[in-house]
């Protein structure tokens, strides 16, 4: 099914809420950065798609209720709210100060606590283990009443100690809640340590099951899943629904991941830069199912997201823009009820106008279309249509096209650039290096033009070429040979991931030096740098630190 | 004052019970929460009249004052109600964090409060309520003395915003009031009667306490005892006290709570900062209780220190020590 989300600008987002929280953290010298970046993904989706709420009106009575029950996940609950607009997003940086509406911990609004407070937050947490029979109480309201809304609860998995936790799970299956979804953030560290070790919850599954609650499994940080699994809970009836939200505590910044050490603490202010740097830095791998041998489509789905791909690219050839032909809209929505990971659409195809429609309906999540292949104004029919479906809209440019001016007029509306690094038409062709300079040329305009979406490569990516084009400013890299052409796709996307590894720390490596903290910057980093030093020939830097 | 001048024995749960189904007939907005206690509580009188209104979650005193939260969030007025013992025995920071914090529209009205829980024993004898429950901000605090004083108050309990713990005892008691009496605010207390040489300020079944003493004081003694039916611990009437504490020159507390942190220490507050006189507190001292079956609640009492007579005692004492 699509999810009908606008794929990457979600995600765009998401990463904006990261790059609020930890300035706001910085700012303040504490709080707690790992929460704050395992349920960025989950606050994301809540507030950015999901939930029904008016960030202008925030006490609308036919609101969704969110109550973040782990509520040292402040920093990213209010970035996600002010993301989401219901504060100026500079108000981050007063988080945790004295005077502040940004309290260490959220307190529910209300004329008593306007100073402590803002419109939008439902409740006062901070005590573990309370804010689940709290929805309860909402839900129960909101039934009685015959009304709609729905309440959507956060917890975690050291919260989940608190016999409280129990008793909740208990009385909410009891009163057959079904308009309450608990979320739990399953990052498997808490204060002390690692869960298992300090109080284990496993099998976690089981034991909401046997509370008599639907629970769904989902990684946490693909926004897809987390979308998917929410759509599916809705049609339960008579059952409150977990969502089981496996997360990595920190993710986003590779230092703090799965570190126990960062559940509670600020990173030094000066890093700041490079944080947010790192956090723009992701990389997303979109293998393209044309590529390697002509097996079938599904399976090669299938194993690129086992696989941990981000996206599936679905390069669409009509043998007339381009000499081949490959697939069209009927394959797409055959391969739309096997998985719910984002299809990246690339129409190659003459007049896109008069076959958009057909792709918005197969499911994509992203669809593309050629500069080459339609004017301004059948560009903007194109867009309304894909906005209003709510479909990541992109354009492609290929490697011996100048970058028309129009599109300049339209980049608040284009979440991702495709800049074509072979000529398209055929799988596994060579890398055109000239292609580097023009990625580096269209990247300049789109960033003097204030540009927020994203750049993807297309064409000969991989594991040579993709720190070129990495440095040029891409951030989705299609890659079909080098995922398929050889049979462990699992190899091959780690392969890909390593190597985007290594570009993204050599640019983090060079900002460090730039701004004097070279060796500062290794230090925090030194557990996860090791393994490349050789490759960011860091090893003379690593032995001065010992 | 309209004081009860028959015998009328009525119990002070049933008056609550009986008060909230008035008030529900009356306001849909009003919901109840029960923790497996809701027989004893009376708050069932309210969920056989309104079954779709009174929440049970069994024991789970946490869970209990949560819920109530999050219905108040969607904004109900909530009756959450069980045994002193355990609400706020074990659940003070869900009370404190998720109820007074947020300003909350939860009406925590508990029963079985003190040594009059009788046979159960000091592990159900609720003795540090009121202690614990004043010094949380935003919180109030109402300890009636009859069942005409909960009938009043539950209703100002549900119209006035906000958190409120109401402690009920268990036995039922002699009315203090006339069936008609209606004087009764938040931040108010009850002169039960006047009198010149000493004030005996009490709250709950100790007001009869005090008034009996007072009456053999005067007979026998001619001590003129002011006797304050203090059913309002926070707000406290501070006008009242300091009036006490200038008319009287010597104030006497009696309550069944510890004397640590309860009426007595609250009256003691508004003296020392107003008008310092000597102040004897009466409650039970830094000590639990124990069990007596239900014929035996007055020796119960009296062994800890709570009889008509040790009041006296207490009165003549301050009288001597004010005279020295």
């Amino acid at each position: 099914m699509a999810l009908k989300m606008r794929y990457l600008e979600l995600n765009r987002k998401v990463r904006d809420v990261r790059m609020l929280a930890i300035q706001g953290i910085a700012e303040a010298g504490s709080g707690h950065p790992g929460a704050s970046f395992s349920a960025a993904e989950i606050m994301g989706v809540l507030y950015f798609h999901k939930m029904k709420h008016k960030p202008s009106d925030p006490l609308w009575e036919g609101r969704d209720y969110f109550v973040n029950s782990k509520a040292h996940s402040a920093p990213g609950f209010y970035a996600a709210l002010a993301t989401a607009g219901y504060i100026d997003t500079k108000e981050i940086k007063t988080l945790r100060k004295l005077g502040s509406r940004l309290q260490g911990h959220p307190v529910m609004y209300s004329e008593r606590q306007k100073n402590h407070s803002f419109p939008g937050i439902e409740y006062s947490g901070g005590s573990e283990g309370i804010g689940l029979s709290v929805s309860i109480g909402i839900a129960l309201a909101k039934k009685r009443d015959g009304q709609k809304n729905r309440v959507y609860t956060l917890i975690g998995d050291g919260e989940s100690n608190e016999g409280q936790i129990w008793e909740a799970a208990m009385a909410a299956s009891k009163f057959k809640l079904d308009n309450l979804v608990a979320i739990l953030d399953r990052n498997k560290i808490q204060q002390d340590g690692f869960t298992e070790e300090i109080m284990p919850l496993d099998p976690v599954r089981d034991k909401w099951a046997a509370f008599n609650w639907n629970v769904v499994e989902v990684n946490g940080h693909k926004i897809e899943q987390i979308i998917d699994a929410l759509s599916r809970v809705e049609k339960v009836e008579d059952k409150p629904s977990i969502i089981i939200a496996n997360t990595t505590k920190g993710k986003g910044i590779k230092h703090m991941a799965n570190n126990p050490q960062w559940h509670g603490k600020a990173p030094p202010k000066k890093h700041v830069p490079i944080l947010l740097e790192e956090l723009q830095s992701e990389i997303l791998i979109a293998p393209s199912i044309i590529a390697g041998e002509p097996e079938n489509y599904e399976e090669k789905v299938r194993r690129a997201e086992r696989a941990g791909a981000d996206l599936i690219h679905l390069d669409i050839m009509d043998g007339k823009f381009v000499p081949t032909t490959s697939f069209f809209a009927d394959t797409i929505k055959h391969l739309r009820k096997i998985s719910s990971i984002p299809f990246d659409a690339h129409l190659m195809i003459e007049k896109p106008i008069n076959h958009v429609k057909e792709y918005i309906d197969a499911g994509c999540d992203i669809i593309t279309v050629h500069v080459e292949a339609c004017n301004e104004s059948e560009f903007v029919k194109i867009n309304k249509m894909l906005l209003k479906a709510g479909i990541s809209p992109g354009i492609a440019i290929n490697p011996g096209t100048k970058f028309p001016s129009w599109i300049i007029e339209h980049l608040d509306n284009i979440d991702v650039m495709i800049i074509m690094s072979v000529n398209p038409g055929f799988a596994g062709q060579k890398f055109i290096p000239e292609a580097l300079d023009k990625m580096a040329e269209v990247v300049k305009t789109l960033k003097s033009n204030n540009y927020k979406g994203f750049i993807e490569a297309d064409g000969g990516i991989d594991a040579t070429t993709l720190q070129q084009v990495f440095d040029a400013g891409a951030r989705i890299m299609v890659a079909g040979n080098a995922v398929y052409g050889s049979p462990d796709i699992n190899s091959n996307i780690i392969q890909l991931r390593h190597k985007a590894n290594v570009a993204i720390e050599t640019k983090l490596l060079e900002l460090a030096t730039i701004n004097d903290m070279r060796s500062d910057w290794i230090k925090s980093r030194k557990n996860m740098l090791i393994p490349l030093a050789k490759e960011l020939s860091i090893e003379e830097d690593l032995h001065a630190i010992k | 004052m309209q004081l009860s001048d028959k015998n009328i024995i009525s119990d002070m749960r049933t008056a609550y019970g009986k008060t909230l189904v008035e008030l529900g007939s009356k306001d849909p907005n009003i919901v109840c929460v029960g923790a497996d206690t809701t027989d004893s509580l009376k708050t069932k009188l309210f969920g056989d009249k309104f079954p779709n209104r009174l929440y049970n979650v069994g024991i789970a005193e946490a869970n209990l004052v949560s819920i109530a939260a999050g219905l108040a969030i969607a904004g109900k007025v909530v009756f959450a109600s069980t045994y002193a013992a355990f609400l706020p025995g074990r659940c003070l920071d869900q009370i404190r964090n998720t109820i007074c914090y947020p300003f909350l529209n939860v009406k925590l009205v508990v029963s079985h409060a003190g040594l009059t829980v009788g046979p159960d024993g000091a592990s159900h004898q609720q003795i540090e309520d009121i202690s614990t429950m004043r010094t949380i901000p935003n919180m109030r605090v109402l300890v009636p003395s009859d069942s005409i004083a909960v009938k009043n108050l539950i209703p100002l309990l549900s119209y006035t915003p906000g958190p409120f713990f109401m402690r009920l005892a268990r036995p039922s008691n002699s009315n203090i009031y006339e069936d008609n009496f209606e004087q009764f605010d938040i931040g108010k207390c009850n002169v039960i009667r006047d009198g010149s040489d000493i004030t005996l300020i009490a709250c709950g079944l100790m007001v009869s306490k005090a008034i009996d003493a007072a009456q053999t004081l005067e007979k026998e003694y001619a001590v003129s005892c002011r006797v304050i039916d203090m059913y309002s611990i926070k707000p406290i009437d501070v006008d009242l006290v300091y009036h006490a504490a200038v008319d009287t020159g010597a104030i006497v507390t009696i309550e069944e709570h510890s004397i640590i942190g309860g009426l007595g220490s609250a009256v003691c507050e508004v003296t020392a900062e107003n008008h310092p006189v000597p102040v004897n507190r009466m409650g039970i001292g830094d000590i639990f209780g124990e069990s007596a079956r239900e014929t035996e609640i007055e020796s119960l009492l009296s062994k800890y220190g709570l009889s008509s007579d040790h009041i006296i005692e207490s009165v003549l004492k301050s009288r001597k020590r004010i005279k020295k």
